[in-house]
């Protein structure tokens, strides 16, 4: 039932997350939410994400990102850099999910959701720092 | 029955007069679908009327009969999680709502005197039984020192968290002593959020507290469940010698998934050099670890963890499951069977654990394994060393 017709609709940005085991995802936010705020309120099916709710004290948001959506997102702060540091599988287009606010400028994205951890099926040589 | 049928009733016509109110210029749309939904059920095909009224009751819901243990066995829900499903609760792990004299005396003592419980923060699910006394009529809570808040995200853990939380109550340690003190209880744990804010981790601030508990009442059994002060050991060394009986610190999880389950900053050799270290600066205590199954570990991988920790010389062990608190965190993988538990508990027996507590809802602190603990702590002293 959607009688919401008559409502605008410029401030609605579309991101496609591609979640761990491959399979695509999307979502529709407003301008202003936050990756972590869409993830939340859409439901989608990503496994132990946003687990300190947006405080910047977990880098269980942590997403990756296209180069030239990169390139325009805004400076990465200090705090978020420590977090994001203690992640697993960082790349050069690594940013934390709670921190990027949602702009026209990336409707239709694609951000890919990073493995959380290796494989866990691998049993690990208890010698090394575990 | 008749509530249903009657209830249908004077809920159409509040529909009908609740469309004339709230709906604008939008109501014209809407108003035809909400109509052809009042006249769609009150002409209900003949079998589904039926199917209502031999439905469930009011009291059904409402008449207090849990699950018979004798049932458990036959669950055929799914235990172990397939792709893009979220399991459902198995009848073993459904508890009572929290109720009763002795729960609200506790809730309101602590309210007034400004303390947190992990019981509340964490939602535990044995909220209703520790706090309400149990066979033996132990109230046991556990406290959670050094506020609500903590530094770290991890994966199972729903209590709240921040980068900067608010500064330690220094009035805390002495209120802690007082709390107790007032309630007579006799077996308290004490346990905190990660401060990785604070220089020493809130040691210091731990330490306090115990001692000032025993300066209150030296009879009192106090066991401590503390973080890993970040590998600090020097830290680790306050809280032990603070005059604790019990020395806590879980490990939460087998080696290969601890990067998953838990926040970064903490990891599994770490947390073992804490229970070592305790015992090292502290023979006299007794150290004891907790691991939550149903994240996807193995058979393989939960042994040779209970190795290792019997090779550390942690004295206690308690395994519970693990339950999603919020849509957050991480899924159930599996749900583990009453029968698998005992078989752990068998196994940590064999292993040469003091007490192995297994099961379900148990937890690091649950009520059985302090009456044992207890029993346990009073032997050691009088045992001649």
């Amino acid at each position: 039932m959607d009688v919401l017709l008559f409502f605008s609709s410029e401030d609605k940005v579309t991101v496609h997350f591609i979640n761990r085991d491959g399979d695509k995802l999307t979502a529709e936010g407003k301008v202003g939410d936050s990756l972590l705020d869409v993830v939340v309120d859409k439901n989608l099916d990503i496994d132990g994400f946003g687990a300190c709710e947006g405080t910047l004290a977990c880098s269980t948001c942590h997403l990756i990102f296209e180069d030239h959506i990169f390139e325009k997102l805004d400076a990465i702060t200090d705090e978020e850099m420590d977090m994001l540091d203690l992640a697993y599988g960082l790349t050069e287009t690594s940013r934390l999910g709670c921190q990027i606010c949602l702009k026209k400028f990336m409707n239709n994205m694609t951000v890919r959701v990073p493995e959380a951890v290796a494989d866990a099926r691998q049993s690990i040589d208890m010698s090394k720092n575990s | 029955m008749a509530l249903l049928q009657r209830g249908r009733c004077c809920g159409a016509a509040a529909t009908t007069s609740l469309r004339r109110l709230v709906l604008g210029p939008q109501g014209r749309v809407c108003e035809s679908h909400v109509c052809s939904q009042y006249r769609a059920s009150s002409s209900l095909p003949d079998e589904k009327k039926e199917f209502l009224q031999n439905g469930p009751d009011l009291q059904d819901f409402v008449s207090g009969d849990f699950s018979d243990k004798s049932m458990w066995a036959e669950y055929k829900g799914n235990l172990k999680r397939q792709k893009g499903e979220r399991l459902r609760l198995p009848p073993w792990l459904k508890t009572e709502i929290p109720i009763g004299k002795n729960y609200n005396k506790l809730k309101s003592t602590l309210r007034s005197l400004n303390l947190h419980t992990v019981c509340e923060e964490a939602r535990c699910p044995n909220i209703g039984e520790c706090w309400g006394g149990g066979e033996y009529a132990t109230a046991t809570a556990t406290i959670m020192l050094m506020g609500d808040t903590c530094t770290r995200g991890c994966r199972f853990c729903s209590v709240k968290t921040a980068k900067n939380p608010p500064p330690l109550d220094l009035n805390e340690p002495y209120n802690t002593a007082k709390a107790i003190a007032e309630w007579g209880l006799d077996y308290v744990v004490l346990t905190s959020v990660d401060r990785d804010d604070i220089l020493d981790g809130g040691a210091e601030h731990f330490a306090k507290t115990v001692s000032h508990l025993k300066e209150r009442n030296s009879k009192i059994l106090v066991e401590c469940l503390t973080p890993d002060f970040r590998g600090d050991l020097k830290a680790v060394e306050k809280v032990a010698l603070s005059g604790l009986d019990v020395y806590a610190h879980n490990v939460e999880t087998v080696p290969e998934l601890q990067r998953k389950v838990r926040d970064p900053r903490a990891n599994f050799k770490q947390s073992l050099q804490v229970l070592k270290h305790a015992k090292k600066v502290q023979p006299d205590v007794i150290s004891k670890t907790s691991i939550m199954l149903g994240l996807g570990e193995t058979d393989e991988q939960v042994y040779s963890t209970m190795k290792l920790l019997r090779e550390a010389d942690v004295d206690c062990l308690t395994l519970g499951q693990y339950m999603q608190p919020t849509k957050r965190h991480l899924k159930v993988e599996e749900y583990v069977t009453p029968d698998k538990f005992k078989h752990w508990e068998k196994v940590g027996n064999e292993l040469g654990f003091h007490y192995t507590a297994s099961g379900p809802l148990v937890r690091s602190s649950y009520k059985a394994g302090e009456f044992f603990l207890k029993n346990l702590v009073e032997k050691r002293k009088t045992k001649v060393i």
